[in-house]
């Protein structure tokens, strides 16, 4: 009786103090994903990476924005989308306390803003990514006037460029048919 | 939000008015039956951890009965496959009023990693009316006390829908500054190389930090005492690699 008596204050209490006092965070846990809108470029690399389809964004032409969002109560916790991200907008951090009583407190949602094409004029793609694009060149070496007078390629859309670049070869080839001074 | 599943049930208002009084009158033990709808079993587990003696839900008086006409929670399990819905909906029947229902695991709560199946009807919501979801996969032990907690009002709810709409002059900077793109690009790859997709990030964030920092004192010995303070073998081989990397300035 004794010896067991020993034991037991050898032992100790097992039980955690949960939820009366917080639950300390274990090591490599993965928990929520912290979004931080204002380092995300709506790259849309997320929610490529994403294998629940919990991320996703949808272009909304007419408004000119990207709408990204996230659906907590899809997400696997994978960290894919941690991983995949350029800018590091989002993090999974160690808070596991989500339940919710409605299931729209899962949801997380962003709303970004389009640039238009230079030609056509629709809404394609993100002001911040091209921005970001810019500014990676400029840290990879290249002048900034020079990466700034891409600009006008990166804000014109894959179609309309594909017109320009028609438009041009045809022209060029037409003057080497011609034998005339290009 | 979910198309409904056919016999799906929904709460009428007297039943959605019992149940409010059940939760601020309740001053007894909660009984949880469990109904697995098509789940892979790793909420199971989780569920029983969380009544097992380090985490012990039974604190609460919350105890797992065998039959749903003893509960007062049903707890669903699993993305709800097509075989499933009857039985769902039978438990639901059996359990007497006012119940709790409660959709546990990122399957439960919208089907999860299943959600486009042809074989399911994408979490609990489409065949019962649910009160209180528990995402996560599968929610750990505390997760799940949590979930408890919130279901019987002793916890407030912490998460909240939020939105963010892009403002008039947001950018983003590359980060690293003081590092050479190429480098960067070299020194991620490494460590994903060696410490796999996750935990090679977190390493090389560090490392990072560290190779950047203002501090006079020479990159070696501050990287010496990084170590030093971690104290991880691992670690230390796989921070040497990328020692090697970023003096070399290239892939070795």
């Amino acid at each position: 009786m004794l010896k067991l008596l020993q034991e037991l204050i050898k032992t100790g209490d097992a039980t955690t103090k949960y939820p009366f006092v917080p639950e300390p965070a274990k090591p490599g846990v993965r928990g929520k994903p912290e979004f931080a809108g204002s380092r995300c470029i709506a790259c849309a690399a997320c929610t490529i990476a994403c294998p629940a389809n919990a991320l996703t964004m949808e272009t909304d032409a007419k408004a000119g924005t990207r709408n990204w969002q996230l659906d907590l109560g899809r997400c696997i916790f994978c960290a894919r989308c941690e991983e995949v991200c350029p800018t590091g907008a989002i993090v999974l951090s160690d808070n596991f306390e989500l339940s919710v009583r409605k299931r729209e407190d899962l949801l997380m949602t962003a709303e970004f803003t389009l640039t238009n094409c230079r030609s056509c004029e629709t809404p394609f793609a993100p002001a911040k990514e091209v921005n970001y694009v810019i500014a990676l060149l400029i840290r990879a070496g290249m002048p900034w006037d020079e990466a700034e007078s891409r600009r006008a390629s990166f804000e014109t859309c894959p179609g309309c460029r594909r017109h320009a670049d028609v438009a041009r070869i045809s022209r060029t080839s037409l003057v080497r048919l011609a034998g005339l001074p290009s | 939000m979910t198309e409904l599943a056919p016999g799906a049930i929904r709460e009428s208002e007297e039943i959605a008015k019992l149940k409010q009084k059940l939760l601020r009158d309740i001053k007894r033990s909660a009984y949880v039956f469990r109904v697995d709808c098509g789940g892979c079993n790793g909420c199971e587990i989780e569920i029983f951890a969380a009544i097992s003696p380090v985490f012990d839900a039974e604190r609460f008086g919350i105890k797992l009965v065998a039959s749903p006409r003893h509960a007062d929670m049903l707890l669903y399990t699993g993305a709800m496959t097509r075989a499933m819905r009857l039985p769902a909906i039978r438990t639901y029947h059996a359990a007497p009023d006012p119940k709790i229902v409660i959709s546990y695991g990122a399957c439960g709560c919208s089907g999860g990693i299943f959600h486009d199946l042809y074989c399911v009807w994408g979490g609990t919501e489409p065949v019962v009316p649910v009160d209180i979801y528990i995402p996560g996969c599968p929610p750990t032990p505390a997760a799940t006390i949590y979930g408890f907690a919130l279901a019987l009002g002793l916890l407030e709810q912490k998460l909240k829908t939020r939105h963010h709409v892009q403002g008039p002059n947001e950018a983003v900077i590359p980060s690293h500054p003081r590092i050479p793109l190429r480098m960067r690009v070299d020194l991620e790859r490494e460590a994903r190389r060696m410490a796999g997709y996750r935990q090679g990030r977190i390493i090389v964030e560090r490392f990072m930090k560290v190779l950047e920092s203002e501090d006079p004192t020479p990159f070696a010995e501050r990287l010496e005492s990084y170590l030093a303070q971690e104290d991880d073998p691992r670690l230390t081989e796989i921070v040497e690699r990328l020692k090697d990397v970023a003096l070399q300035g290239r892939m070795p």
